[in-house]
């Protein structure tokens, strides 16, 4: 008996441009307990069905047709104040962002009591009490002074914490998560997913789980609907979708995942294509366009859901289509250190002053502190020609700090930089110039790194103008560059608003080759774009380095990105590194206590997850103050004790290569963490 | 929400309209600067001839407009006087345009020690009430048009830098212009190339007010002795003159009046239809 069912959603959202379809005749049902997961990517419709669910569509939508059934009722039938009645008591949602879905001027307690005074005309002074029980609940510390905290108090999974507590206040039988964990760092993601894993088994929630991310799918989910440009094309149980999928979107998906597993990491196979436009949709399959199966049947027929293998699948073909085998690895590294030098840092530091205050105290009374944030902690690392060193590290590491220092775009604070043997830590003029040459870098934000008013064969032909090339030159060696990245020529004639997200990154990746470098760091290329185009993009860059002989530095949270592409690996943790070596090495024990952390923090669709989890506690610390002793011994899960705290670790090396910076040694970082952790706030 | 804002779709060219305000707020301009040019052809009379048989008379066949108390023909004068407001005006706009756009960049991207002598500077000239200043300015020194002209420009200056630095500030944070330092590029080629198209549109809707208070300024400081001197003729020093004879001769003054307020809501529309153009999105339609 479904608990929540969807039956042929359709809706349309109104735009100066004629109505678009956001979601075409979706059906899906969630049994009570179960879990759904509603995966898709950008532009899928996925938060579109949540907010019909929620009746939260705004004014602009419309609803076409369809039912929305809960608990025997259709949602859409009810007038606003019922639905209102619904929201919050009987229907929970947590949506993507913490940081924006807490009012910032009240108190933590206030919040998430309020749909208790709401729903159940429950005494304030009960409700708070019942506010701090939610909190305990939900695993965060101390809930009475959490309760009259304020939201810029907590981190990002702490208010992550507070929101899942808010919607569970009022005993919800249904919850709906709308990407609850892709704002967050791995290492946070891991345990706010155990702890919505812990409170669906002890309150027997239903979960309509909302995300992109095939890995958290198989981590708490039950089964997966599969939505594409507002369709659904598959729905089965997690399984069995994840290990053989039936329609080729979904094959498609996989096959761009990047993941850790060495045999799978392989060369990439990504959808070729980008979604179609909502307003004039391809007649037959709408995934006809960008399928490899494709039959001239396909372009006319439109397809219906069918069942295959006690799944239901929108595809003619499904069930007689060949399974795609991997590429063969065309990058196979040893790993092993040659050549000469490229890049070299030495312990280089960057620290950022933060506004002064006056502290009572001294000689004099009052003082004048200084306060700093110290971003990058002396690091020294090498890069050699032809080589990808991935720095993987979570967010306020210093790791994207690292990058623009070492692309001269940020003055260290103190260190060196060399670049083929010569000292550019404070080149001026000329010698900057050159240096600018033949060092580049690609930025994470494909929105923000072009320059809306120029059209992108102005931002590629500046580089080349740079350069002293003639005007004449430049059109040929434009059309070049973005043939090169793997785009047609006359796109130097669009506007960046007029390309998609992964065509943004191309563009800047052909402006950043355009004075032909010998070198780029690639601040987290991949980051901002969808799963199946990080594919084509991985995939761009890996063949660049082969044939452009490029060496990069390969900046990224995402730990699987940075495996697939990198030679050797670098681990960033406040500011310092803690782990480097070969990406094998690096990948396999003996581990960094924080790498170890990291990897099995990451939700991955190879492995089965069982009770093997390390959760960290804490957040990532500081980075504030110096730290005398090992810059990870707060959340260390392998902490010896106060030798942690006062010195610093010395190099332990496994392999010549290979170093790692930790007191234990190193039989014992070999051996597996035992000490599990019950996960404090996180 | 964001997925559907975020569709991908076939690049296509909508065929581009100018926007309606434009077009109005281009006639209007269009119409005032044509009969300012051609004032002295189109002119019924010279606009200093005194009659001293026709003061004062309402509007008719031979003077459309009506005259003056020197008996001048106002309509000439009215087209006369929209030479000197519009010269004042957007020569005003010129002079706080020229100085206050490279400042505010300039401070915006800098930042620091640089902002901060700049927007304290700023701060200063803001202090003045903006008659009081131009009257500063003014009073110590014979007037003329082109003293009255410098003196409204520099008043309206540190509006402009404050505009320009706050869209600075914005847009320096973009990765793009990250991007041109990596190429290799200069301050200014960022400031005027990089960064100015895209603080454009704000700049160009405060231009248009801009060119609107000047000539009301200018006119204010007309009408208070230290700008256009008699007898040329001037909308300001016109509704001046008019000044006593409202009662039995409101023509006098409303006529500049009404030129003052075309000209105004013409520009004004010129400003916001500029703006829409300038954006590359609104012009090309989203495809991306």
């Amino acid at each position: 008996m479904a608990f929540l069912s969807v039956e042929s959603l359709t809706v349309e959202y109104a735009t100066p441009a004629g109505p678009i379809g956001a979601l075409r005749d979706v059906s899906f049902s969630v049994g009570k307990g179960e879990a759904l997961a509603l995966v898709g990517e950008s532009g899928s419709g996925k938060s579109t069905v949540a907010l019909a669910v929620l009746g939260l569509l705004g004014p602009e939508a419309r609803i076409v047709a369809g039912r929305v059934v809960f608990d025997g009722r259709d949602l859409l039938a009810l007038p606003q104040p019922s639905l209102r009645a619904l929201r919050g008591s009987r229907l929970g949602i947590v949506f993507q962002d913490p940081f924006a879905s807490l009012n910032p001027a009240l108190p933590i307690g206030a919040q998430v009591a309020e749909p208790l005074i709401y729903h159940r005309g429950v005494r304030p002074a009960d409700a708070l009490a019942k506010a701090k029980a939610a909190l305990a609940e939900v695993g965060l510390p101390r809930p009475d002074e959490l309760l009259k905290a304020y939201p810029h108090q907590l981190s990002g999974g702490m208010q992550q914490r507070v929101l899942i507590a808010q919607s569970l206040i009022c005993d919800p039988e249904l919850l709906i998560l709308d990407e609850p964990t892709t704002a967050l760092d791995v290492t946070v993601e891991a345990k706010i997913l155990d702890l919505l894993d812990a409170l669906r088994r002890s309150r027997g929630l239903t979960m309509l789980f909302i995300t992109h991310n095939l890995g958290v799918v198989n981590r708490i989910c039950d089964r997966a609907c599969v939505l594409y440009a507002g369709s659904v094309l598959e729905e089965g149980p997690k399984a069995a979708t994840l290990a053989a999928p039936l329609h080729p979107y979904t094959q498609g998906l996989l096959g761009s995942i990047v993941s850790l597993e060495a045999e799978s990491r392989a060369r990439l196979t990504p959808i070729p294509g980008r979604l179609p436009d909502l307003r004039q949709l391809p007649g037959g399959c709408i995934f006809h366009p960008r399928c490899a199966h494709v039959l001239e049947a396909c372009r006319t027929e439109p397809q219906l859901m069918r069942p295959v293998e006690g799944r239901s699948v929108r595809c003619w073909r499904a069930g007689f289509l060949p399974h795609q085998a991997p590429a063969p690895d065309t990058a196979a590294a040893d790993g092993a250190p040659k050549g000469a030098p490229l890049v070299a840092v030495r312990d280089l530091h960057k620290a950022y002053p933060l506004a002064s205050r006056l502290v009572i105290g001294g000689p004099t009374l009052l003082r004048l502190q200084r306060r700093e944030v110290r971003a990058v902690n002396g690091v020294s690392l090498t890069i050699r020609a032809g080589e990808v060193l991935g720095l993987v590290g979570e967010s306020g590491s210093g790791k994207s700090t690292l990058g623009q220092c070492i692309a001269r775009l940020s003055d260290a604070s103190s260190g060196e930089i060399s670049f083929l043997d010569r000292d550019v830590t404070a080149a001026r003029g000329g010698a900057l110039r050159a240096f600018r040459r033949d060092v580049q870098i690609i930025f994470q934000n494909p929105m923000s790194s072009l320059n809306p008013r120029r059209r992108v064969g102005a931002t590629i032909g500046r580089s080349l103008a740079l350069l002293g090339r003639g005007r004449g030159e430049r059109a040929g060696m434009i059309g070049k560059l973005l043939e090169a990245v793997g785009l047609p020529a006359d796109y130097a004639r669009r506007y960046p608003h007029q390309l998609s997200g992964g065509e943004r990154q191309r563009v800047s990746i052909a402006r950043a080759l355009a004075s032909e470098p010998k070198f780029i760091v690639c601040d987290e290329p991949i980051s901002a774009l969808d799963v199946s185009v990080q594919a084509t993009v991985l995939n761009l860059l890996a063949d660049l380095r082969d044939r452009l002989k490029l060496a990069y530095l390969f900046i990224s949270h995402d730990l699987s990105a940075v495996a697939h592409i990198a030679d050797r690996i670098a681990v960033m943790y406040a500011g310092a590194l803690l782990e480097e070596g070969p990406t094998a090495q690096v990948l396999a024990p003996p581990f960094h206590p924080y790498t170890e952390a990291l990897l099995s923090a990451v939700p991955s669709i190879d492995r089965a997850h069982r009770g093997d989890r390390i959760r960290l506690r804490g957040d990532a610390g500081e980075t504030g103050e110096a730290m005398k002793g090992c810059p990870f011994h707060r959340r260390c899960p392998r902490k010896i004790g106060a030798i942690c705290e006062e010195s610093a670790p010395p190099l332990v090396r496994p392999a010549p290569a290979h170093w790692i910076r930790c007191h234990l040694p190193v039989e014992e970082l070999r051996r597996p963490t035992t000490a599990r952790l019950v996960p404090a706030a996180g | 929400m964001a997925d559907a804002a975020t569709i991908a779709a076939r690049p296509q060219r909508r065929r581009f309209r100018l926007p309606p305000t434009l077009l109005v707020g281009l006639s209007l301009t269009g119409a005032v600067l044509a009969l300012a040019a051609l004032a002295p052809l189109i002119a019924p009379y010279p606009y200093d001839e005194i009659s001293v048989l026709a003061r004062l008379k309402p509007p008719s066949a031979a003077h459309w407009l009506g005259t003056d108390d020197f008996g001048r023909d106002v309509l000439s004068r009215t087209l006369m006087g929209a030479r000197l407001s519009l010269f004042m005006g957007f020569g005003a706009t010129a002079i706080c345009l020229g100085v206050g756009v490279p400042l505010g960049l300039l401070a915006g991207y800098l930042r620091g020690r640089t902002d901060e002598f700049i927007m304290r500077a700023m701060d200063v000239l803001m202090s003045f009430p903006p008659i009081l200043l131009g009257l500063l300015i003014l009073a110590v020194t014979p007037p003329s048009l082109w003293k009255a002209m410098a003196a409204v420009g520099i008043v309206y200056v540190p509006a402009i830098v404050r505009l320009a630095r706050s869209a600075t500030l914005e847009i320096a944070q973009e990765e793009f212009i990250l991007a041109a330092r990596a190429r290799g590029d200069g301050t200014a080629y960022i400031l005027f190339a990089e960064i100015l198209p895209n603080a454009w549109p704000p700049l160009a809707v405060e231009a248009g007010l801009r060119v609107t208070f000047a000539i009301l300024l200018g006119a204010a400081l007309s009408f208070l002795g230290i700008g256009a001197q008699p007898p040329s003729s001037d909308w300001g020093l016109m509704i001046s003159d008019a000044r006593p004879f409202l009662e039995p001769a409101p023509w006098i003054a409303l006529a500049p009046g009404i030129a003052m307020s075309i000209t105004v809501i013409g520009i004004n529309l010129l400003g916001d239809g500029l703006r829409q153009i300038l954006d590359p999105e609104l012009r090309t339609g989203r495809t991306g």
